[in-house]
C-alpha cells in the first residue's frame, strides 16, 4: 500500500526530514513546510518505508502537491 | 356505552393498526436487514415514553393513475406529530421507507408541510427523518408543487424555530433541498446518501460512472462538500446525537438556549493552558484542548468537524449556559480562513445569533489565505461572510486572542470594532496589520537590501517592529483589548463576561433583511 503525503496548503518546504529508503512511524514528521507565518510538518500517514521525495528545501508547493510517497 | 360504538370504535382501531403496520412485516425484515430502524421505531426511541402523538394516520394518498387509485398505501408514507424530547415538545415527520420505499407523493408531502406549519405556530423545533427513494413519479405535478411547498415552509420557519434533518436513508433528487434548508444535517453511516441526481440519471446525461457512495456517501458530504453537518454511526446513534443536540436549543427564536446546572465551578483554572499553547507563533498545537479545558466539564458539541477543519464550531456550556464557539484550529492550515472556513463559520454564527446563543470567539489566526488559489475562489466574496455575519449578530460576542491575530482574520474572528463586547488577549497575543515579517520586509526593504548584513539588518528591524507593535500591551493601550489575562484564567474570566452580558440589548435599523454575501 503505497500513501502519498500532500500539502494541504500554499507554501514553501523548509525541511526534508528523511532520505528514500528511510523507515518511519506513522505520524513521523517527513517534511516540514512553511506556510502563512507557521511551520507545519506533515507527518507519515502509516508506518513504511520512504520511496519517493519529490520535494527540496526552498521549494515552493501549492495545495494537493504531492510531496513525498510512504509504502 | 352501546353496542353500536364499540363496534365503530373496533373498526377504525383496527385499520389504525393496518396502517400503523406501514409494509408490512416482510418490508420491515428488510429494514432491519439493511441496519435501519423503521419510522416508528425511530420515533418511539427519540420520544420520551408515551408522549408521541401521531396526526394524519389516516391521510389518504392521491395517486390516480397507473392502478396507484386502488392501492393501499399505509399513512403514504410518512409518519407525522409530535411528542416530548427530554420533556420538551417537539414535531417530527418520519419517511416510511418500508411503504413503496418512503416516496414523496402530494399527501406525503402535505402531512410533512402541517407538522412544519405546527411547528412554527407552537414555537417548537422540528425534526425530519429522511428515508425516501425520492418523488412518487405517478404524482407528478402533485410531488414536484408539495416539494416547493415544504421548501417555502422551511424559509418561513428559518430562524424562528429550530430545523433538523436526519438523513437515515436514501434522499435522492429535489427532496435533498428539504434538508438543505434546515439548520442542522446528521447523515448515517453505510445507510444515507444523497444527491440531486443519482447515478443511472448521472449516467445517462452527464456520462459519468459512480456508485451512490461516491456520489453523495456521508463522507462525501461531511468531508468535501459540507453539506453534512455530522456523520453517525447508526440510527440510535443519530437519535442520540439528536437529542443532544437540542439540549442546547431553544425551542424558538424568543427564547433563551436552556440553562443547565453542570457542576463545573466557574472559577476553576486550567493549569495545563500554560503549557498547552506554545509561545513561538510559528508552532503549531489543537485547539480543541483549549476548548475542553475552559468548557463545562470538558463537553464540545463539534458541528462539521470533518469539514474546514483549519476553523472549529460548535455549542458548549459555561457556567450552565450554552455558548457557540468560534475558534481556530492552528494544526490544520495555520488556521488560516479560506473559503470553505469562512462559510462553515459564518452560517454557525449566524444560527447562534438567531435562537439568542452567545458567542465566544477563540483567535489564533494567520490572517484569510493568500495567493492566486484562494482568490480565484473568491475569499473576497466568501471571506466577508464572516465579517457580516459578526457584525450583524446582536448576541453576546466575547473573543479571546490566544496568540496571533492578524489583519482581516483578526476583524473576521470578531474583534471589537465589529461588535465584541469583550475581547481579551493572552500575554502571547498578537494583534496587528500584517504579520511581523511581512511588514518588516515592505517597511524596511530598501534598507536591508542596502545592508552589508541583510540578514542582521532585517532580524534587528524585526525585532525593533515586534517591540513597538506586536504584543498585547500595544493593543491594549488603544482599547483594542479589554484585559491581558492568564491562560489559566480564560474559564473564570469567559464565564463572568457572560454573567454580564447576559441581558445585553443591541437592535439592528429596521429594515427588510440585510444583503448577506452569499
Amino acid at each position: 500500500m503505497a500513501e502519498e503525503i500532500i500539502a494541504p496548503m500554499i507554501g514553501k518546504i523548509i525541511k526534508v526530514h528523511v532520505n528514500v529508503g528511510d523507515s518511519v512511524e506513522e505520524d513521523d514528521p517527513v517534511v516540514t513546510m512553511e506556510a502563512m507565518k507557521t511551520e507545519m510538518p506533515l507527518v507519515a500517514p502509516i508506518s513504511g518505508k520512504v520511496t519517493e521525495i519529490r520535494v527540496k528545501p526552498g521549494q515552493q508547493v501549492e495545495a494537493d502537491d504531492v510531496v513525498a510517497v510512504v509504502e | 356505552m352501546s353496542e353500536e360504538m364499540l363496534e365503530k370504535i373496533q373498526a377504525i382501531e383496527a385499520q389504525r393498526a393496518r396502517i400503523i403496520a406501514g409494509g408490512g412485516a416482510k418490508a420491515v425484515e428488510r429494514q432491519h436487514a439493511a441496519g435501519k430502524m423503521t419510522a416508528r421505531e425511530r420515533i418511539e426511541y427519540l420520544f420520551d415514553p408515551g408522549t408521541f402523538t401521531e396526526f394524519d394516520v389516516f391521510a389518504r394518498h392521491l395517486g390516480r393513475d397507473y392502478g396507484l387509485d386502488k392501492a393501499e398505501v399505509p399513512a403514504d408514507g410518512v409518519v407525522t406529530g409530535y411528542g416530548k424530547i427530554d420533556g420538551r415538545e417537539t414535531f417530527v415527520y418520519s419517511e416510511d421507507f418500508t411503504v413503496i420505499a418512503g416516496t414523496f407523493g402530494e399527501m406525503h408531502g402535505r402531512k410533512i408541510c402541517k407538522a412544519v406549519d405546527l411547528a412554527l405556530k407552537m414555537g417548537k423545533p422540528v425534526i425530519g427523518m429522511n428515508d425516501s427513494g425520492g418523488a412518487r413519479v405517478t404524482e407528478e405535478m402533485g410531488a414536484l408543487s408539495t416539494y416547493g411547498q415544504l421548501f417555502f415552509r422551511h424559509v418561513r420557519s428559518s430562524g424562528a424555530i429550530p430545523q433538523i434533518s436526519l438523513i437515515m436513508g436514501p434522499v435522492a433528487g429535489g427532496q435533498a433541498y428539504s434538508p438543505a434548508l434546515m439548520d442542522f444535517i446528521f447523515m448515517v453511516e453505510k445507510s444515507s446518501y444523497m444527491f440531486i441526481a443519482g447515478p443511472p440519471l448521472v449516467k445517462a446525461v452527464v456520462y459519468e460512472e459512480i456508485d451512490e457512495a461516491n456520489l453523495g456517501g456521508p463522507p462525501i458530504h461531511a468531508k468535501i462538500s459540507g453539506v453534512s453537518d455530522l456523520t453517525v454511526r447508526n440510527d440510535r446513534a443519530c437519535l442520540d446525537t439528536t437529542r443532544t443536540l437540542l439540549s442546547y436549543l431553544p425551542s424558538n427564536c424568543n427564547e433563551k438556549p436552556p440553562y443547565s446546572e453542570t457542576g463545573d465551578s466557574p472559577d476553576r483554572m486550567a493549569e495545563d493552558l500554560v503549557s498547552i499553547i506554545p509561545t513561538d507563533p510559528k508552532k503549531l498545537y489543537d485547539m480543541h484542548k483549549v476548548i475542553t479545558r475552559i468548557v463545562d466539564n470538558g463537553v464540545f458539541f463539534e458541528i462539521k468537524p470533518e469539514f474546514a477543519r483549519n476553523v472549529l464550531v460548535g455549542f458548549a456550556r459555561i457556567n450552565g449556559h450554552v455558548v457557540g464557539i468560534v475558534a481556530n484550529n492552528p494544526i490544520f492550515m495555520a488556521g488560516a480562513l479560506d473559503v470553505k472556513a469562512s462559510q462553515k463559520a459564518a452560517r454557525f454564527i449566524r444560527f447562534c445569533n438567531a435562537f439568542n446563543i452567545p458567542l465566544v470567539n477563540l483567535h489564533d489566526v494567520p490572517a484569510f489565505l493568500i495567493g492566486s488559489k484562494s482568490e480565484r475562489e473568491g475569499i473576497i466574496r466568501h471571506g466577508s461572510k464572516m465579517l457580516y455575519a459578526y457584525a450583524e449578530a446582536t448576541v453576546p460576542k466575547i473573543s479571546v486572542v490566544l496568540r496571533k491575530s492578524y489583519a482581516g482574520g483578526y476583524l473576521a474572528m470578531c474583534s471589537k470594532d465589529l461588535g465584541a463586547d469583550f475581547l481579551f488577549a493572552l500575554p502571547t497575543g498578537e494583534i496587528c496589520l500584517m504579520g511581523p515579517e511581512g511588514a518588516v520586509n515592505i517597511l524596511f526593504r530598501k534598507e536591508i537590501a542596502a545592508s552589508a548584513d541583510p540578514e542582521g539588518t532585517r532580524v534587528e528591524k524585526l525585532k525593533e517592529f515586534e517591540d513597538k507593535f506586536v504584543n498585547p500591551t500595544y493593543s491594549a493601550g488603544l482599547q483594542h483589548v479589554d484585559d491581558i489575562i492568564d491562560p489559566r484564567r480564560m474559564r473564570p474570566t469567559l464565564a463572568r463576561a457572560l454573567d454580564i452580558t447576559m441581558n445585553k440589548f443591541d437592535k439592528l435599523p429596521p429594515k427588510k433583511h440585510g444583503n448577506m454575501p452569499i
